[in-house]
């Protein structure tokens, strides 16, 4: 036993070390940073507040637009991942693997690829303009369907939906057929048996789901600046561009860990609601 | 009722195809605009991207980026996985928690973590081995889960039955550890491959003034319209695409 905890502890070297130089390491390091300060040019030890009261009064409005946005494309992606799941689980009979492996081929189908064809998509000429023209439903172009919150909320689903859906499914898969059939023999009614059981099992899988959709939502700048237009900026715009040509590390990073910290607010309030919502009773 | 879960899965399954079918059918258009319908079909973007000589140099360094962080991170991924194997379940599930971790900060703050980690700390220039060093930090987790998730149907009795037959440990890993978790080994390290080869941000930060197949799609977007922008996309993906299906294959990964 201690010889095989002692080889364990040989095998985990590299990879711990990989954990703690390039990932603990640097975070902790980017996060003292954020006390920090930049004058003249050059980055100076400190220990200031001063970047965190920035981004509350400078950056607050952008940050509560971000994180209201990146709620509402969570919950939709959420939502559709779950109900994407539900059929293929309980209602696509032999078709459910396919349908699940079409989302694991989209899963990897290239970051930058995907914003710019979504651009391309809503764009003035693009497909979706054209097929509305083409079927009478729109005299001319809709200008709106680009440069706008909307194109965001569509391009930003679009790419973390297959993320969204293995998650939810692979809860769902765990819930056997059996407990279902017999809650139903024994009288409940179809909404208690989804509350009860389905929606039980599928909880963690949903808060995966959500988590994994705020985060990668509330941090992304490319989006936004592909698609969004001017009344869509988003804070990852800002943090991007502390390291661009405005030069602020100390607020770059303060302004990524305020955003990470509210999307964990975020997502622990989800996860204490769907607690109590699927909560076990008599 | 029914009808309608009908519709909406296969609204969802269109919804989520149809921007990587379009991508595909602009690249073999003859028209520069980008629109519909299809006037006429020709290779000349193939032609135009695949003999620029920036296009064939972001080729070359995706290449070294991809097969050196595949090649690491299956190490040191494959190791972990086997170490925590042997671990007892509680410090395994925190251990695999902890390595996993990087999987749940978005690129963009591990992309300026890391910049400001090489530059103002430790003096590493940015480069392709900065961007090889990043990429390892994501993509090991992954190959660490997709080989434990092997190792936990893994029958030890015949690892135990080789040593009995008087097997060394390094026999044993190579005549039966090996063959039973292979797949799933190769598998990890192709998915590993296609993550490390999509990565635009973390690349982004951390490359300096080089450029890998991502980094050059985003210089020419940002510089205007090019339609070969197109086949620099179509090349990401399909690598990307068929990389992860090879790895699913043979890690008979199910959801």
């Amino acid at each position: 036993m201690r010889q095989a905890l002692r080889t364990a502890s040989f095998q985990l070297l590299p990879g711990l070390a990989i954990l703690a130089g390039l990932f603990l390491l640097p975070l902790s390091y980017f996060f003292v940073v954020s006390f920090w300060q930049v004058r003249t040019f050059r980055l100076r030890p400190d220990a200031t507040l001063e970047q965190y009261a920035r981004v509350f009064t400078e950056y607050g409005s952008t940050l509560a637009w971000t994180l209201a946005i990146a709620t509402l494309i969570a919950t939709v992606t959420a939502a559709i991942a779950f109900a994407y799941a539900h059929y293929c689980r309980f209602r696509a009979g032999r078709f459910g693997d396919g349908l699940i492996f079409l989302s694991l081929v989209t899963l990897f189908g290239g970051y930058l690829a995907k914003i710019y064809m979504w651009k391309t998509i809503l764009g003035g000429t693009g497909a979706l303009n054209s097929a509305l023209m083409a079927l009478g439903l729109t005299s001319g172009p809709i200008p709106a369907l680009l440069f706008s919150p909307f194109a965001v909320i569509v391009t930003l689903t679009h790419y973390c939906l297959p993320l969204a859906i293995l998650p939810v499914y692979g809860a769902l898969r765990g819930l056997d057929d059996t407990a279902i059939e017999a809650a139903r023999d024994l009288g409940a009614s179809g909404p208690r048996i989804f509350r009860d059981l389905i929606l039980a099992q599928a909880r963690g899988g949903l808060t995966a789901a959500f988590a994994l959709t705020l985060v990668i939502t509330a941090a992304d700048y490319v989006t936004p600046l592909m698609v969004g237009g001017p009344s869509s900026n988003m804070i990852g715009l800002f943090i991007q561009s502390q390291f661009g040509n405005r030069l602020n590390s100390p607020l770059g990073s303060a302004m990524a860990f305020v955003t990470i910290a509210c999307c964990g607010l975020i997502v622990l309030t989800l996860s204490l609601t769907l607690r109590a919502l699927t909560r076990p009773r008599t | 009722m029914r009808s309608m879960a009908h519709i909406g899965a296969a609204l969802t399954a269109i919804f989520m195809l149809s921007p990587l079918v379009i991508l595909v059918i602009f690249c073999f258009s003859e028209s520069p605009l980008l629109a519909f319908p299809i006037e006429g079909w020709s290779l000349r973007w193939f032609d135009k991207a695949f003999s620029d000589p920036q296009f064939t140099n972001a080729f070359r360094n995706s290449m070294i980026v991809t097969g050196a962080v595949g090649v690491t991170s299956t190490l040191t991924g494959t190791l972990a996985a086997l170490a925590l194997a042997k671990l007892p379940p509680r410090l395994a599930t925190a251990t695999a928690a902890a390595l996993s971790l990087p999987v749940m900060v978005p690129p963009l703050l591990l992309g300026v973590a890391l910049l400001t980690f090489y530059s103002t700390w430790i003096g590493l220039p940015l480069g392709l081995p900065a961007v090889i060093l990043s990429h390892l930090v994501f993509t090991q987790p992954l190959v660490m889960l997709m080989i434990s998730a092997r190792m936990a149907s893994f029958d030890h009795a015949a690892v135990e039955a080789a040593r009995d037959l008087g097997a060394s440990p390094i026999q044993s890993f190579f005549h039966v550890t090996l063959p039973m978790i292979g797949p799933s080994i190769t598998g990890g390290t192709l998915i590993a491959m296609a993550l490390s080869l999509d990565d635009f941000l973390v690349t982004f930060f951390t490359i300096g003034g080089g450029m890998t197949l991502p980094t050059l799609m985003w210089g020419m977007l940002r510089k205007g319209i090019d339609p070969s922008v197109n086949v620099v996309a179509v090349t990401i993906m399909g690598l990307s695409i068929a990389a992860t299906l090879i790895g699913f294959r043979l890690t008979r990964y199910r959801g």
